[in-house]
């Protein structure tokens, strides 16, 4: 386990781990770096993060983009073995998960105070923002880490949360924001609204690795995003205090200020969604900003969003299976895995066993029903507590062979979804389906699987003695 | 210097063909490029983006939209009642 300062050291262990690549080429904002942001995960699933040091326009600004977007830069965030297996990375995190609350360590002062800039901001010139997709509407910053409190109870450091949502630079110091009604901030945003004033909130970019992935989980409202970032770093997560009181991570780049307008909307959009498609045109809610404070020679991090797989589906990936498999466990101690790496969970995996026949279908609408799943789990496939839900190898077999439509795939009309599934109609709203891809038990007597195949006697041995031969044939 | 001046850049929004453009803000190293905006319907691009995204002719059509279409962009999230004091 290893907690980092910021995101300069944990870029040092990436160039230390050959896993940050240094691009010296002078680049064009658009299309290099979200091209180079595309092709960098097309490549591999160990990818390296990327910097750039030398953007047209600019003196003396510094990118980096992919930084979570490799399971081998995963592995190193948090601790484990370089090489760790995604099932691996699930099983440690987890473990991390179930210690929920860690604490918060207030510090007096942080690096990002270095700079301030508090009359006439332009993000343009302090931040070398740029344009993803070319339907994007305009150049978004994807990556920030947004804190806000509820102004029913300000003080409540547990109602405090940190999310990632888009925002569109629109102005020199003016952003749109995409907070929909799912996400924590948009209870904070209603309440400030009804008041008729303004919500404060900050926005830190460029992070050391583990807040952007709490940032980015589901957990339940009154979960600090803070204290969960500690258990997953095994350590105190830091933080300063703005002078609106809102904590911000000590190891930020930039931390910018300002105030979501109460009761004002402004068109927004289109931006390249996760689900690979474009989110079309909202009116959404619009920041302004006061100030902006940063580090002497700050990083800008970004993350290229697109078809998947992009560096999003790797950090969103094992955060989103964890409180899955935590909330479905409580309930069903069968529960061996869940698989929710695909598109945010719209297709969910679980492995269990079975306590009876139809046991599996149960498990499969309980996944629907966690916080989580009411947005997402459009799919939910049930396998045997046997098969990996993450090998897609074994996943693919058990669907193949276990399942029978006639009594295997049950159909829900008109659930709630995600709004940004571009297959709801309306938008927000879809039918589910449930695979039982299980072996059938009693009273289910369904089928013909009286003649399961095992391995031959002492595959287990042959395949240490044979994995031991092959490592020292290749080093 | 304005969009007309450029010589690039016409006087129409690549989006939504607005003649409502204004320079947002030029490059911190001068002379590289300039940021504009269309007031209209707030698209932004930067003088050295390929010419999709700032030539209207090369605009792709998926994305275009005229002025009358904002007022139809779904308002999200819903303003609540002002609370009574």
């Amino acid at each position: 386990m290893r907690a980092f300062k910021n995101l300069r050291e944990f870029l040092q262990l990436l160039d230390a781990e050959k896993q940050l690549l240094r691009i010296s080429d002078e680049v064009n904002l658009e299309p290099d770096l979200a091209a180079a942001g595309r092709a960098i995960t097309q490549l591999s699933e160990t990818s390296p993060a990327l910097h750039f040091d030398r953007i047209k326009g600019y003196d003396k600004a510094q990118v980096v983009l992919n930084v979570h977007g490799s399971w081998t830069n995963l592995a190193l965030m948090l601790g484990v073995e370089k090489n760790a297996s995604l099932r691996e990375q699930f099983f440690e995190f987890v473990r991390r998960y179930e210690q929920f609350p860690g604490t918060i360590e207030h510090h007096d002062g942080a690096p990002w105070q270095d700079v301030v800039v508090d009359k006439d901001v332009n993000l343009f010139e302090l931040m070398p923002v740029f344009r993803f997709n070319r339907g994007d509407g305009g150049f978004f910053i994807d990556k920030a880490c947004i804190v806000s409190r509820d102004p029913d109870d300000w003080n409540n450091e547990d109602l405090e949360t940190v999310g990632i949502y888009r925002l569109q630079v629109k102005g020199k110091n003016r952003l749109g924001i995409q907070p929909v009604p799912v996400h924590d901030i948009a209870i904070h945003l209603d309440h400030a609204e009804q008041l008729g004033q303004d919500l404060s909130i900050a926005i830190a970019v460029g992070n050391e690795p583990i807040i952007p992935v709490a940032a980015s989980m589901s957990v339940s409202y009154g979960q600090s995003k803070y204290k969960m970032a500690a258990v997953l770093q095994g350590k105190p997560y830091p933080v300063v205090r703005t002078g609106k009181g809102l904590n911000v991570p000590w190891g930020s780049e930039y931390v910018l200020e300002g105030r979501i307008l109460a009761r004002q909307r402004e068109p927004e959009g289109p931006f390249g969604e996760f689900p690979g498609q474009y989110s079309g045109g909202h009116r959404y809610p619009v920041i302004e900003i006061d100030r902006v404070s940063h580090c002497k020679d700050p990083i800008y991090e970004a993350l290229y969003l697109g078809v998947p797989w992009t560096e999003m589906d790797y950090l969103c990936a094992v955060n989103t299976c964890a409180p899955l498999y935590v909330q479905l466990k409580k309930e069903f101690p069968e529960v061996v895995a869940v698989n929710a790496i695909f598109t945010l969970g719209f297709i969910v995996i679980v492995s269990t066993q079975r306590r009876y026949g139809g046991f599996a279908k149960a498990v499969g609408l309980r996944v629907m029903t966690t916080p989580h799943g009411l947005g997402y789990a459009k799919i939910v496939i049930v396998v045997d507590e046997t098969v990996d839900p993450f090998d897609m190898k074994q996943v693919m077999w058990a669907v193949s062979t276990k399942v029978n439509p006639a009594g295997d795939v049950t159909i829900l009309p008109n659930l709630c979804i995600d709004l940004l599934d571009p297959a709801s109609e309306p938008a927000g709203i879809s039918h589910r389906m449930i695979i039982d891809a299980t072996t059938p038990v009693w009273p289910d007597r369904r089928g013909n699987f009286g003649q399961a195949l095992d391995s031959p006697q002492q595959t287990d041995e042959w395949r240490k003695k044979l994995g031991a031969m092959l490592k020292e044939l290749r080093t | 210097m304005s969009p007309a001046e450029d010589g690039k850049h016409g006087l129409a929004c690549p989006r939504c063909r607005s003649g409502t453009i204004e320079v947002l803000t030029n490059s911190p190293v001068p002379g590289v490029w300039t940021i504009y905006s269309c007031t209209t319907c707030l698209y932004a691009w930067r003088s050295t983006e390929p010419e999709e995204n700032t030539d209207p002719d090369k605009y792709p059509a998926a994305f275009r939209l005229k002025p009358e279409d904002l007022a139809k962009f779904p308002l999200v999230p819903t303003i609540p009642p002002l609370q009574r004091s």
